[in-house]
């Protein structure tokens, strides 16, 4: 279970990414992010992966209490997550299977593991041909698509995503979102952030809107409710 | 940490090495000349405590026996005083055998030789050997409150002086061999720092998929222990080459100069550059990744 209880983010230059945000998702959901453009959906992404800190509030990731957590914990806990960072994170000087490969190795899989998950997961983001690519060989949205194997690469709890089809045609998007879907499906929580209207409306799950880092909506079967 | 954990590491660090190798060659050059600057440091100062030895072991103290006492009586106190603490050696020595030893020293001092043949006015004694110079002038007044014992000559001065010489060399010696030891540190820590630098991102995304702090310092610990080896190995091999030359020189041009031997004179800087290879990748490498493994 994720809680945040009445969290606030503030910048270090004086800008407030959230305001009083509580929110509770349970293991199994499926759950939308939305809002316009610097409402904070982002900013509430990297607070459940500890890259920034609540500046006031308190945010819960399972049995870990985030603003108490000691250093050598942040890696337990990120080893439950998994996440599509909005601006991807690969790495420039490897190719698209040691970039998945790598967070395989981070957490001490075995090679023959390696060997055999990483093609799979490539496989399932349509990205079978390209494994000895770099990513500046890539489409943005091939990029992205590298970004969602290595995030799911290790099976995760949780699987977070910031907007993990924001450079894909509709299509692809499709395709992926069926990706979230299968995985949903078979146990993992999904976070996503995301400004794709359509698929929204048409998946029905969960929705929480935010505008000007304050949770707006929070519906269950609920719709993108933007014009985009 | 498991096999596939030691095979991550010394990939990452082979890889990384190939892949800054002019960064790297920098490094081992800058770790070379420091250590050998610290090897030369050493070579001086086994040198200096190798002549220090050779000098204090020539180093005596001449006690001489009252005329008339007899031969029981001197052998009796060569005997006790033998066990006498920081005493190396005693040679006894009769008034002949005195005499013998001028003669040979001085054979064209006539009058001389021609004065101790007559009626020979020297003593009986002992030479006495010391472990310590310092030991000297204790030795000395406890021989004086022997009743047989006449008299106690020593070079006090020139032995006093000689030990606060080297010790003060000593104490030179570890400041600045602490001084080149904190310049090496400095020259590492930068490079690995912009080994570190030119793969922060590596490291942010590796901390971000939850990698452990160890999981991501092994390797650059790894690549610090291998450029500060790489740097000694480098330095000994120069300061070996080198040395072995000087010895050569030395034999001809100075013949009685007592140099170090190479053996010596090697162990102490492959002990010194190796540890200090070692020890100054290591703490290098983790200062340099500090401010990096904040994520
Ligand atoms: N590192 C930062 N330093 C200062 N202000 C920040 C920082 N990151 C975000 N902000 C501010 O916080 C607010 C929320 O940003 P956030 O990135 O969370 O928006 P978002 O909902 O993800 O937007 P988008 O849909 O464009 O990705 C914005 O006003 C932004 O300017
Ligand atoms: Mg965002």
């Amino acid at each position: 279970m994720i809680r945040l209880d009445k969290v606030s983010k503030r910048y270090p230059n004086g800008h407030y990414g959230l305001v009083d945000v509580s929110l509770t998702i349970r293991r199994g959901e499926f759950i939308f992010l939305v809002g316009p453009s610097g409402a904070g959906k982002s900013s509430l992404v990297r607070l459940l992966y500890r890259e920034e800190a609540a500046s006031q509030g308190e945010v819960y990731v399972d049995q870990f209490k985030l603003s108490t957590l000691r250093r050598g914990q942040v890696a337990r806990l990120r080893r439950q997550l998994g996440v599509v960072f909005q601006d991807v994170k690969l790495l420039p000087q490897r190719t698209v299977y040691q970039n998945v490969a790598f967070a395989m190795e981070v957490v001490g899989a075995s090679t023959r593991d390696i060997h055999k998950r990483v093609p799979q997961v490539l496989e399932l983001v349509g990205l079978g041909r390209n494994r000895e690519n770099f990513p500046h060989q890539l489409s943005g949205g091939e990029q992205q698509r590298v970004g969602i194997a290595r995030a799911l690469v290790n099976n995760p709890i949780y699987v977070i995503a910031d907007e993990p089809t924001g450079n894909l045609d509709p299509e692809t998007a499709h395709e992926i979102m069926k990706l979230f879907v299968e995985i949903n499906r078979r146990g993992a929580t999904v976070i996503m952030a995301t400004h794709a209207k359509e698929i929204v409306n048409q998946m029905q799950r969960r929705v929480v809107a935010i505008e000007q880092g304050r949770v707006v909506r929070d519906e269950v079967r609920g719709v993108y409710g933007y014009e985009s | 940490m498991n096999l596939n954990g030691i095979g991550y590491i010394v990939r990452e660090t082979l890889r990384n090495l190939a892949r800054n190798s002019w960064m790297s060659l920098a490094s081992v050059s800058t770790v070379a000349i420091s250590m050998f600057v610290l090897s030369f440091f050493l070579v001086l100062t086994t040198n200096l405590n190798h002549v220090t030895t050779v000098l204090q072991s020539q180093v005596e103290m001449k006690v001489f026996v009252n005329p008339k006492v007899g031969r029981l009586k001197e052998i009796s106190l060569l005997n006790k005083a033998r066990h006498w603490p920081n005493v190396r050696h005693i040679d006894f020595f009769t008034k002949q055998q005195a005499a013998n030893s001028l003669k040979r020293e001085f054979p064209n001092q006539r009058d001389l030789v021609a004065l101790i043949s007559k009626s020979n006015p020297l003593f009986d004694g002992y030479d006495v050997f010391t472990y310590r110079p310092q030991a000297i002038p204790r030795l000395a007044t406890r021989f004086e409150k022997d009743p047989i014992v006449h008299a106690v000559v020593y070079e006090g001065q020139v032995v006093t002086r000689l030990a606060k010489l080297s010790k003060v060399l000593r104490w030179v010696g570890w400041v600045v061999e602490g001084l080149l030891g904190l310049a090496t540190l400095f020259i590492i820590v930068n490079t690995i720092r912009l080994a570190v630098f030119a793969r922060r991102r590596e490291v942010q995304v590796m901390k971000l998929v939850g990698a452990t702090d160890w999981f991501i310092r092994w390797p650059f610990v790894l690549e610090g222990v291998i450029l500060g080896l790489l740097g000694a190995v480098v330095a000994d091999l120069v300061v070996d080459a080198g040395y072995r030359w000087l010895t050569g020189v030395a034999a001809i041009a100075l013949p009685f100069w007592p140099l170090a031997s190479l053996a010596s004179v090697m162990t102490q800087v492959l002990l010194f550059t190796l540890i200090g290879g070692v020890f100054v990748g290591i703490l290098a490498s983790l200062v340099a990744l500090r401010r990096f493994l904040r994520v």
